[in-house]
């Protein structure tokens, strides 16, 4: 689950589940919105890689994909085109522009944005000064990000500096819109082209560096944009409007395998391009989440638009598999070399800057990035320590006790901050076991949730207490008691279930169709050492009130597709933030693609409906904290806990800013980095 | 004088085959040590519970004896009236509380293998330790794991795990081996071709990869199908030698005038034949369960072992992956896996050389 499997850790991303893609828009703009999965526990660094687990890698996301591929997005409920709809036809240019009333919305510069903000705040210290310190409280932790997260100053960059950043896993694909997982992400946000993206408050907007207006209708139906006429795809064509419209074409061919980018793009009637630079998107319904929608990864028509219908994998046929080595980017990067499971080296395109011989945008803080594939996080801090990569993800064990010599800081410092990515015990509400609520509230109550936090996560992570992370805007205010451990209430809620131990054997048990069941069953986690330890604690903590558990870590494609085919009783995972509540429709309304659990509460479906209809944002509020709340009633989750950023940088790195999707996965995110000239 | 009592001397019986190796054997130092350690390992397996453990070896409670150590042999085995009585698994005090009057007899060392012993679980003992800081203490003998699970109790249980899986394992590709082998050799012609034929097939399969695919196909991946894995890929040595030592001893003298006699060919086999072939495969024995007990090893090492709770050897090894500064995860797992495979070849080697009459030539 990040579900992650362990999950996901790193949940980051990459699973982009449902909303769109987000993000890519330029190279400051590397994110991805949807909630994914989180694979790692946390642990390792959570793995935000996508299979795997990161956990439980975090992050990994999409489940769909392990499905394979075939078809596409299983997870995705909605059909994309009702049948009875009939076929998209555009009125003309001139008819909208006549009978719109258009608003201007934000076009910005997401880099600029930053700066700005930054300024509005003085450096605790001198980056001197920080890098000298320790990490050991929360006074150094925000003095290094004060001090280090900073733009720089005119000509204080090297421009020509490369970076080594690390990659848990592989990437599946490295074509954008097969995007999956947190790794495609952190790669293809750098070389992909994109209009839109959001910044570190999760606020949409079009991105200067490739839209000169973005307009949406009254009503909210229409979204138009302009782009700008000084793009080029890094073989030297023009990026044209054209491109988007195709993109939107191959993304809804129900032919192509698109694993997570259907999701949100789905919602939208069509997207046509009246000319190279005019764009308008059409929505079925004036939803708050068209916003999201038309944020969707861009590929090049040129390129893919005699191929793509002979071969809708985009994988399989010989020009395909050459894209795959040497896709041609729209980003500020291209991929110039390629390793399977060891590295991928990016170059910044001379091109994305400098058009016909005029600066037409910055020129990227970095001329080269490598990414190296460091599939288990010692090794990667090893590599860390050497200087061998400049930042990793970090894990608790790894936090507290083996960052804390002068070995590590004698070339890194690290810092932390709270990340809205949750980690979570799913209960499979269509078993014997768990469907009543009250067995799902005696789980939360015999776990050891005390140990678990204080030992295993080595007390850096804080109690969750529902879906929305409480510094969110759409979180309940109501105060939710974290559960503790209490075995005679567990006790006496499954005496209450009928779940006795009648037999004699020292297992409570029940009878379901004229048999009695013993309350035995398997919970399935990734295979990192936090999610089996964690897992391990509720077997112990459920074997004190006779109840036994098989705990059973499992690799992260097989435990995907477990949960996918909801066979399951129980499983540990996490999930990540998308950037709009509504994101997680995906996971808690009735028969939804990646509602595992199968829950179904025809009072959230209402919720998640109005809440997708109305425009306010504080009315908008109140509906998901009331799905918060019923939530956190029902237990479909046992909700464990929040896992903040650990973050390792080489003190050669400046600029990292944290945002609840971690120090990457946002606008401009891993764009704000740079490295002082000497 | 004398010659009446040379008359009543019998001449010495001639020693069998076994006592003869037996003493060969135990003129080795190497080899009896190793023995020795074995036997130390198995009396440590046998009696894991006793020397470590939170429940009580004996105890009488509400005027009944009970045993509830049993439960670390199987967790069916666990009296229920504990369960019952809500002692949630929790015995010193709520032995004490519930019943005044019962007593208990403690396994030597008070310590779990399968989770952290908590705070006055023993009354007045603190917490074990856990993160990086259970270094070896007088408490925890050897440390305890990241979890605060002490590693002593955790080596004592995972013996058993480490002999049962060579033991097991190695029963069955004996079994099997030695049955496919004696066969073959024996009947020769077609019978011969086809369990070669087999043997060849089986050899080409890699049991770490099965394993592999087994783990991720099976419900419920347990130990016990993975010795399973391991019998039913490890006999082909075994059937080999076995059918080599029958192609040679069935044309023997002995079993010629067995044949005379009227036995059958079960009587052959069994009685005159098998015997004289068992010493040559007693060596790929020896050794098959020193490569058993490392490959389980290896295989939790890398996580792909018994689920957890585990307390096998190599999951230790695995904890220590995460922090090799937290060295007693690494040293005493590693040291009892390199002397349990060491004491197994140690024996293996003085099998050979006590049962092979060539090498005892060549010794004179």
């Amino acid at each position: 689950m990040q579900f992650r499997p362990q999950p996901p850790c790193s949940a980051a991303d990459g699973g982009r589940l449902f909303p769109a893609w987000f993000g890519r828009a330029a190279w400051r703009t590397i994110a991805a919105g949807a909630v994914l999965l989180v694979a790692g526990c946390g642990g390792g660094g959570e793995e935000p890689t996508p299979k795997p687990e990161p956990v439980l890698t975090p992050a990994d996301p999409e489940p769909p994909q392990s499905a394979g591929g075939e078809a596409g997005n299983p997870a995705e409920p909605v059909e994309p085109a009702a049948p009875a709809e009939p076929p998209f036809a555009p009125p003309p240019l001139e008819a909208l522009n006549r009978d719109t009333t258009w608003i201007d919305r934000p076009v910005r510069d997401a880099l600029a944005d930053l700066a700005i903000e930054l300024a509005e705040q003085p450096p605790l210290a001198t980056p001197a000064e920080a890098l000298a310190l320790k990490n050991d409280s929360a006074e150094h932790n925000a003095t290094i990000l004060s001090a280090v997260g900073r733009l720089p100053a005119e000509g204080e960059a090297d421009l020509s500096a490369s970076v080594s950043r690390h990659l848990l896993v592989d990437l599946n694909s490295t074509n954008p819109i097969l995007i999956s997982s947190s790794a495609e992400n952190d790669v293809l946000g750098l070389t992909g082209f994109g209009l839109f993206s959001f910044d570190r408050h999760m606020e949409p907007f079009a991105s200067a560096e490739t839209v000169v207006s973005w307009q949406t209708s009254v009503d909210g139906t229409l979204d138009k944009v302009v782009l700008r006429d000084d793009l080029v795809w890094s073989d030297g064509e023009p990026i044209t409007a054209h491109d988007v419209a195709f993109s939107f074409t191959v993304i809804m061919d129900d032919r192509v395998p698109v694993p997570a980018v259907r999701s949100g793009t789905d919602q939208l009637r069509g997207v046509h391009a009246y000319d190279d630079q005019t764009l308008v998107f059409f929505h079925r319904e004036p939803l708050a989440t068209n916003v999201w929608n038309i944020n969707f990864p861009v590929i090049p028509r040129h390129i893919y638009g005699d191929t793509w219908e002979a071969d809708p994998t985009l994988k399989d046929s010989p020009e395909h598999v050459a894209l795959e080595a040497q896709p041609v980017c729209g980003g500020p990067y291209e991929i110039v070399r390629r390793i399977r499971g060891q590295e991928i080296l990016l170059r910044a395109r001379p091109s994305w800057h400098t058009v016909d011989g005029r600066q037409v945008r910055d020129v990227p803080f970095f001329e080269e990035i490598r990414f190296r594939i460091l599939e288990d996080p010692n090794t990667a801090l090893l590599a860390l320590k050497k200087g061998e990569i400049d930042e990793m993800a970090l894990t608790p064990e790894q936090w507290t006790t083996q960052t804390i010599d002068e070995g590590f800081y004698a070339k890194n410092t690290k810092a932390t901050a709270p990340e809205w990515v949750s980690f979570h015990f799913a209960w499979n509400t269509t078993s014997p076991f768990f469907s009543d609520r009250r067995v799902r509230r005696a789980m939360s109550h015999a776990f050891d949730h005390e140990r678990m936090l204080g030992t295993i996560c080595h007390g850096l992570y804080t109690p969750c207490t529902g879906i929305f992370h409480p510094t969110a805007w759409m979180a309940t205010t109501r105060p939710l008691e974290p559960y503790r451990q209490d075995l005679d209430r567990a006790e006496a809620l499954l005496d209450e279930a009928g779940w006795i131990d009648r037999d004699n054997d020292g297992i409570r048990d029940r009878e379901i169709d004229g048999r009695s069941v013993p309350f035995e069953f398997t919970i399935l986690c990734g295979q990192q050492p936090m999610a089996q330890d964690i897992c391990t604690l509720l077997q112990e903590s459920l074997d004190r009130i006779g109840v036994r558990v098989a705990v059973r870590p499992t690799e992260f494609t097989v435990l995907q597709q477990n949960m996918l085919e909801k066979k399951f009783d129980a499983a540990f995972g996490g999930w990540g933030t998308g950037t709009d509540p509504d994101t997680s429709e995906n996971i808690w309304a009735t028969g939804a693609g990646r509602n595992f659990g199968s829950y179904s509460n025809p009072e959230v479906d209402r919720l998640y409906i109005e809440g997708r209809t109305e425009v306010d944002r504080a009315k908008r509020a109140e509906k998901y904290a009331r799905i918060q709340e019923i939530l956190w009633e029902d237990q479909p989750y046992t909700w464990l806990y929040w896992r903040n950023s650990f973050h390792g940088f080489s003190k050669d790195l400046r600029g990292y800013v944290f945002s609840p999707r971690g120090p990457f996965h946002y606008s401009p995110g891993f764009g704000s980095l740079w490295k002082p000239a000497p | 004088m004398s010659e009446p009592a040379r008359e009543s001397i019998p001449p010495p019986r001639p020693r069998g085959f076994w006592a003869e190796a037996w003493n060969r054997y135990r003129r080795m130092p190497l080899a009896m040590a190793a023995l020795i350690f074995i036997g130390f390992l198995a009396a440590v397996a046998l009696f894991a519970p006793a020397i470590a453990g939170t429940k009580p070896v004996i105890c009488k409670y509400k005027g009944r004896l009970y045993l509830p150590c049993l439960a670390y042999y199987n967790r069916g085995w666990e009296p229920v009236v504990f369960a019952r009585d809500k002692f949630r698994g929790e015995y010193p005090a709520n032995l004490e509380a519930k019943d005044p009057e019962s007593w208990a007899i403690w396994p030597l060392v008070f310590q779990d293998p399968y989770r952290a012993v908590r705070r006055d679980e023993w009354p007045g003992l603190p917490a074990n330790p856990a993160r990086d800081q259970g270094h070896p203490s007088s408490r925890n003998l050897f440390g305890t794991t990241q979890t605060g699970v002490d590693v002593f109790a955790k080596m004592i249980h995972g013996t058993t795990v480490a002999l049962l899986v060579g033991f097991v394992s190695m029963g069955i590709a004996a079994t099997i081996g030695i049955t496919v082998g004696a066969l073959a050799g024996y009947f020769g012609g077609w019978l011969d071709v086809v369990f070669s034929r087999i043997t060849e097939v089986v050899m080409c399969i890699p049991p770490l990869v099965l394993i592999l695919a087994l783990l991720a196909i099976v419900e419920k991946p347990t130990i016990w199908k993975m010795m399973a894995v391991l019998g039913l890929t490890g006999w082909t040595g075994i059937s080999r030698l076995m059918r080599a030592e029958f192609l040679r001893l069935k044309s023997a003298e002995f079993v010629t005038a067995a044949r005379s006699v009227g036995a059958g060919p079960g009587r052959i086999i069994l009685r005159h034949v098998l015997p004289n072939a068992l010493a040559p495969v007693m060596v790929p024995i020896t050794f098959g369960i020193a490569a058993a007990i490392l490959t389980e090893s290896g295989l939790s090492f890398l996580g792909f072992g018994q689920p957890p709770p585990s307390a096998s050897w190599g999951s230790l090894l695995n904890d220590a992956r995460s922090n090799l500064k937290m060295w007693w995860l690494v040293a005493f797992p590693g040291a009892a896996i390199f002397l349990t495979v060491l004491a197994f070849n140690l024996v293996g080697e003085g099998l050979q050389q006590a049962t092979d009459p060539r090498l005892r030539e060549a010794r004179k």
